[in-house]
């Protein structure tokens, strides 16, 4: 059975990774909220008591399946309805996280996927562990199947009619129809009829399990036992007697006069070869019992506790945002020519520094290229950044830290940001840049956006100049959208004297914000670009007024 | 037409290998086989088909006729009915031997009365089976028509068709017979009959049958004896019978069709890899042996290259050569790394699939007949003999040299490397000048350009370049030239505007 909560369908993603996922997670620090979404927040009434350890499985969850972009409009809002839900019933799903952790943990207790072998255990020790875990199984299928029937706390009704995901109404429909009472009812017969097998045939007080079997079969086998078939198995309650007692041998003289039949117990091998014949039947009808849950509910905790883990992360991670003042919307999807929002937050800054960050308002329609200049220190990457990571968040279903955001979806981003030099790197910087560049057009397809931060400004400004004009240029008649900051005015100057006339062009400028006086506001607002960064102001704040602090000379 | 008749032999005397029957003893590796990398060919054959084929690998046939002899069997095992029933016949074999081999396990028990009985019975079968799906095949080898005679009479002698009678009809009781076993209160019950109904739990998932955990052995457990005790009390007439039919069937085992299993295997094994093969895109030819034609091939490669190849899913460059009147050896030169190698190899590979009768790896080809194939690899100096390596390269190649090598095909790489220029070059004139004087044709692959121009028999061939100057591994005519050293690739990023536009178009 398929969990399906990530997709309505399967649960196995239809998109690939992002190609770029290292840079992208890197260039764009979402290690960052993989950890925070992975951190409970104990709170009590809005005040924050306690935030526990961070859950490994979590975070890694959210890194696999942040990094996987759904490809419609119906994809997202299918983990809309669902994280509403979670958001909702947030110890339901924490309770679904918890049983399937601890159903696995027990499970490769017992053996689970194959041991090393050094701790290779005889067959019947791991026969009786695969039973202990079909057991297992029934009873974590009936827990999870039986939350569906408990109490909604707000409501009072039952959970099953509270929710209002298709999701999680047809996971649960679809668990009371595929671990129905009727087969748990059938499974909890078979582990009862081989129950002699478990209990080593101790009926607790003078009495003794043991086995009932039926076989059918034929000599064609050079007149071993041939196509053996079973007709019946059961266990039965003896009474026990000490062996060589009175009664024991009444007991004995009764039994033998069963028609055709010898006496097993009697001679060690032959009770030996019958013990193996038990134990050919419990192997058969475990298997059988195997066959019967395994195929549906083989992956079933896996699958849901990677599910469970990414929604709990999901709600986590809200609370999260929400303790900085960051507050989250549910973002729409529309065309890939369309970008909008409103007070759109960088989250991994706020998460990290704990600042109060400074929300930029936005609304682009019909635009494949963005360029961004402006001031040093302006807050152009951040604002380049906090785009990245809300468009990264609201593709894969999560809720994004704005107030509105509208965007449409990318099955491929990349994203190519200045490095610092790395001592790894052996080549040239710009070789470094031109090679990334290189492995980007490689991966590039329908459907692409890139990011690009700072780049080729590792050579001189009018070589870089014309390494951009040409890359942009064709990048963007191959259909691919660029958002893009840059130092490389003479290049940002040309693109803009070429398109400024042309609405059809789908070009837009932006610019860090300056006030007459030289302040930053760190908000971008529509502007042409000016051949000037502004660098100077910095230079004058910084170098000059420390080189004026320490009596050095000073320019007119 | 019949062989058999004509020349009066045995039924044992019959090989689909040889059209004289003439037996083989055990032969070494011939020395060719490693330098070719044939062994990597025989792997994969030897991995179908047991590594039993390989034997019948190691020798040629004798004569040009019984050359002629395999290729028209090999042409008929190629068509799928025939190939299908080959194929089972040799299954229907091991399964009986198999038997065999249990019965001789038990010797006097009703159990060896069982395991013969059912041994006659698939060998009966695999003949019988054998025979009818040869009846429905057009065939036109000498040798696949003569077994079919043979298996005719062999099949409808009287005797033969009342013991098939008796084998079915006891084997048909001895199937149909069920017994009951009830384990309870620690007993065990048996009846002979059947039980009705199933377990009643789980039902239609899985079939209920339970794997007999005696099946490790095929002798009876104790269990099972005691079983068997209660039941031949009960039923005492019928295990009587199957000890009567066991004792009429004797031993049925037949040299013509144990001879037969054996030596098929050569054709299937290869037919098998010659599928997988073309399944890969590699493609075979049946070779012409056309004297009067120019030894010739199209599309030629190196079969163990692409055997490697074939699993990582890469191709193979094939040639195409052709002699001319009076052409005796090729003279192989070119870059390191350009194919030379492999080339001599394909070549060598070609003449020994031709001569022992087989498909070779090209799309078409002419191979005249050639008394042996020999071969002179150079290798790493050896620290174990001791020998320097000119030494040792001599060493080997004097033995190939002999009068008595005279007609056979020779591959050699790279003679004399450490040789002193001057030296290697006179050496090198001598040995290709002898071989063709001894009616020998050949590849002689070399770094010594001026060697190409030392014979009137010789014909210059160059592996190529494209105009970058890395190696293409196409294999052409054409004056041997210096080979230019080192060359730097410098890398691009292939970023400017016209190389995006043609990269995102």
């Amino acid at each position: 059975m398929n969990v399906c909560l990530l997709y309505r369908d399967s649960d196995r993603p239809g998109n690939r990774a992002y190609e770029d996922a290292d840079n992208i997670i890197r260039d764009l620090g979402l290690k960052a909220l993989f950890q925070d979404s992975a951190r409970r927040l104990k709170t009590d009434s809005g005040k924050v008591l306690s935030v526990e350890e961070e859950d490994p499985f979590i975070a890694e969850t959210m890194r696999r399946v942040m990094m996987i972009p759904l490809s419609s409009r119906e994809e997202v809002e299918y983990r809309h309805a669902v994280l509403k839900d979670c958001i909702r019933h947030e110890d339901l799903v924490r309770t679904l996280y918890l049983i399937s952790c601890r159903t696995l943990e027990e499970w490769n207790m017992l053996g689970r996927g194959g041991r090393e072998k050094a701790q290779q255990v005889n067959p019947a020790v791991k026969l009786a562990e695969s039973i202990c875990a079909l057991r297992l199984l029934c009873d974590s299928l009936r827990e999870i199947r039986e939350l569906a029937a408990g109490e909604d706390r707000e409501s009072g009704k039952p959970l099953s009619e509270g929710f209002a995901s298709e999701g999680f109404r047809s996971f649960f429909r679809r668990l009371r129809e595929v671990f129905s009472e009727e087969r748990e009812r059938e499974a909890l017969k078979v582990l009862e009829d081989i129950s002699f097998f478990m209990d080593g045939g101790d009926g607790g007080g003078y009495r003794t399990i043991k086995a009932r079997i039926v076989l059918e079969c034929g000599l064609e086998d050079g007149l071993k036992f041939s196509s053996m078939k079973l007709r019946e198995v059961s266990s039965e309650s003896l009474r026990f007697f000490r062996p060589g007692t009175t009664m024991k041998k009444l007991q004995d003289l009764k039994y033998s006069r069963i028609p055709d039949s010898f006496p097993v117990d009697k001679d060690p091998r032959l009770s030996e070869q019958a013990r193996q014949l038990e134990f050919s039947v419990v192997c058969s009808l475990a298997g059988r019992l195997n066959d019967f849950l395994m195929p549906e509910f083989q992956t079933f905790f896996d699958q849901l506790k990677i599910q469970a883990a990414f929604y709990l992360g999901a709600v986590q991670l809200k609370a999260q945002l929400e303790r900085f003042d960051m507050d989250v919307c549910f973002p729409e999807v529309s065309d890939r020519r369309t970008l909008a929002f409103r007070d759109l937050k960088e989250c991994v800054m706020g998460l990290r520094q704990r600042v109060h960050v400074i929300g930029n308002t936005c609304d682009m329609e019909n635009t494949d290229l963005l360029i961004v200049t402006g001031a040093n220190q302006g807050g152009k990457s951040t604002f380049l950044r906090s785009i990245g990571i809300a468009q990264v968040m609201a593709q894969c279903g999560l809720p994004v830290a704005a107030g509105v955001f509208r965007s449409g979806l990318f099955p491929r981003i990349f994203v190519h940001f200045t490095r610092r030099e790395d001592s790894s790197m052996n080549s040239g910087r710009l070789d470094e840049e031109l090679g990334r560049m290189d492995r980007i057009v490689d991966l590039i397809g329908e459907g692409s956006l890139v990011l690009l931060n700072e780049s080729f400004a590792t050579t001189t400004e009018k070589e870089g100049s014309l390494i951009a004009y040409d890359i942009v240029r064709a990048l963007g008649e191959a259909g691919v959208k660029i958002l893009m900051v840059t130092h490389l005015l003479p290049f940002a100057k040309r693109m803009y004297d070429e398109r400024k006339d042309d609405p059809a062009s789908g070009t837009a400028f932006l610019s860090a914000e300056r006030t007459l006086e030289g302040i930053r506001t760190f908000r971008m607002i529509p502007h042409p670009p000016e051949m000037t960064s502004f660098g100077l102001d910095l230079f004058e704040e910084i170098v000059e007024k420390h080189l004026d602090g320490h009596g050095g000379a000073r320019r007119e | 037409m019949d062989a058999m008749e004509k020349n009066g032999r045995g039924d044992a005397e019959f090989s689909i290998l040889d059209p004289h029957g003439r037996h083989r003893e055990k032969k070494e590796l011939p020395a060719y086989f490693r330098d070719l990398n044939l062994e990597t060919v025989l792997d994969e054959m030897a991995f179908n088909w047991g590594s039993a084929v390989r034997e019948l690998f190691h020798y040629l046939p004798e004569t040009a006729e019984d050359e002629k002899y395999r290729r028209a069997v090999y042409g008929d095992v190629k068509k799928e009915g025939v190939f299908r029933a080959l194929e089972a016949f040799v299954r229907r074999t091991d399964e009986a031997e198999d038997l065999r081999r249990e019965k001789e396990k038990v010797p006097g028990t009703l159990q060896h009365s069982v395991w013969q009985v059912r041994e006659a019975e698939v060998r009966c079968a695999a003949m019988m089976e054998l025979k009818e799906a040869l009846d429905r095949e057009e065939l036109s080898s000498q040798g696949l028509l003569t077994f079919r005679d043979i298996l005719r009479q062999k099949l409808f002698s009287a005797g033969e068709s009342a013991v098939r009678e008796r084998v079915n009809g006891i084997m048909k009781r001895i199937r149909a017979f069920r017994m009951v076993i009830t384990c309870e209160k620690d007993r065990i019950r048996v009846e002979p009959g059947t039980a009705a109904g199933e377990y009643g739990t789980l039902r239609g998932e899985g079939s209920g049958i339970i794997k007999n955990p005696f099946a490790a052995t095929p002798l009876l457990t104790d269990l099972e004896a005691v079983c068997l005790q209660v039941l031949t009390k009960k039923d005492p007439g019928f295990f009587r019978e199957i000890r009567e039919v066991s004792d009429m069937v004797g031993d049925r085992r037949d040299p013509l069709a144990d001879r037969f299993r054996k030596e098929i295997v050569f054709y299937l094994s290869f037919d098998t890899f010659r599928r997988e093969m073309e399944e890969g895109g590699f493609s075979f030819a049946a070779p012409s042996v056309t004297e009067s034609c120019p030894f010739m091939a199209r599309g030629l490669y190196d079969l163990a290259l692409a055997c490697v190849f074939r699993r990582e899913g890469k191709k193979v460059v094939a040639n195409d050569f052709a002699c001319r009147e009076g052409e005796r050896f090729f003279v192989l030169t070119g870059p390191n790394q350009g194919g030379k190698t492999t080339f001599a190899r394909s070549l060598g590979q070609l003449v020994y699939f031709a001569r022992i009768g087989l498909d070779v790896p090209a799309a078409e080809a002419n191979v005249p007949f050639f008394r042996d194939i020999q071969s002179h690899f150079s290798v790493e100096e050896s620290v174990e003999t001791g020998r320097g390596k000119l030494k040792e390269e001599l060493v080997r190649l004097a033995p190939m040299m002999e009068e008595k090598r005279q007609g056979t095909f020779v591959v050699i790489n790279e003679l004399f490397t450490t040789a002193a220029g001057y030296d290697a070059l006179i050496m090198g004139r001598r040995v290709l000048e002898h071989f063709i004087r001894l009616g020998c044709m050949g590849i002689f692959v070399t770094h010594l350009k001026e060697l190409a121009s030392a014979h009137e028999g010789a014909v210059s061939l160059r592996a190529s370049l494209d105009e970058n100057r890395v190696p293409t591994y196409v294999i052409r005519r054409g004056e041997a030239e210096d080979v230019p050293c080192a060359e730097t690739r410098v890398k691009e990023h292939r970023l400017t505007y016209e190389q995006l536009k043609e990269r995102l178009s």
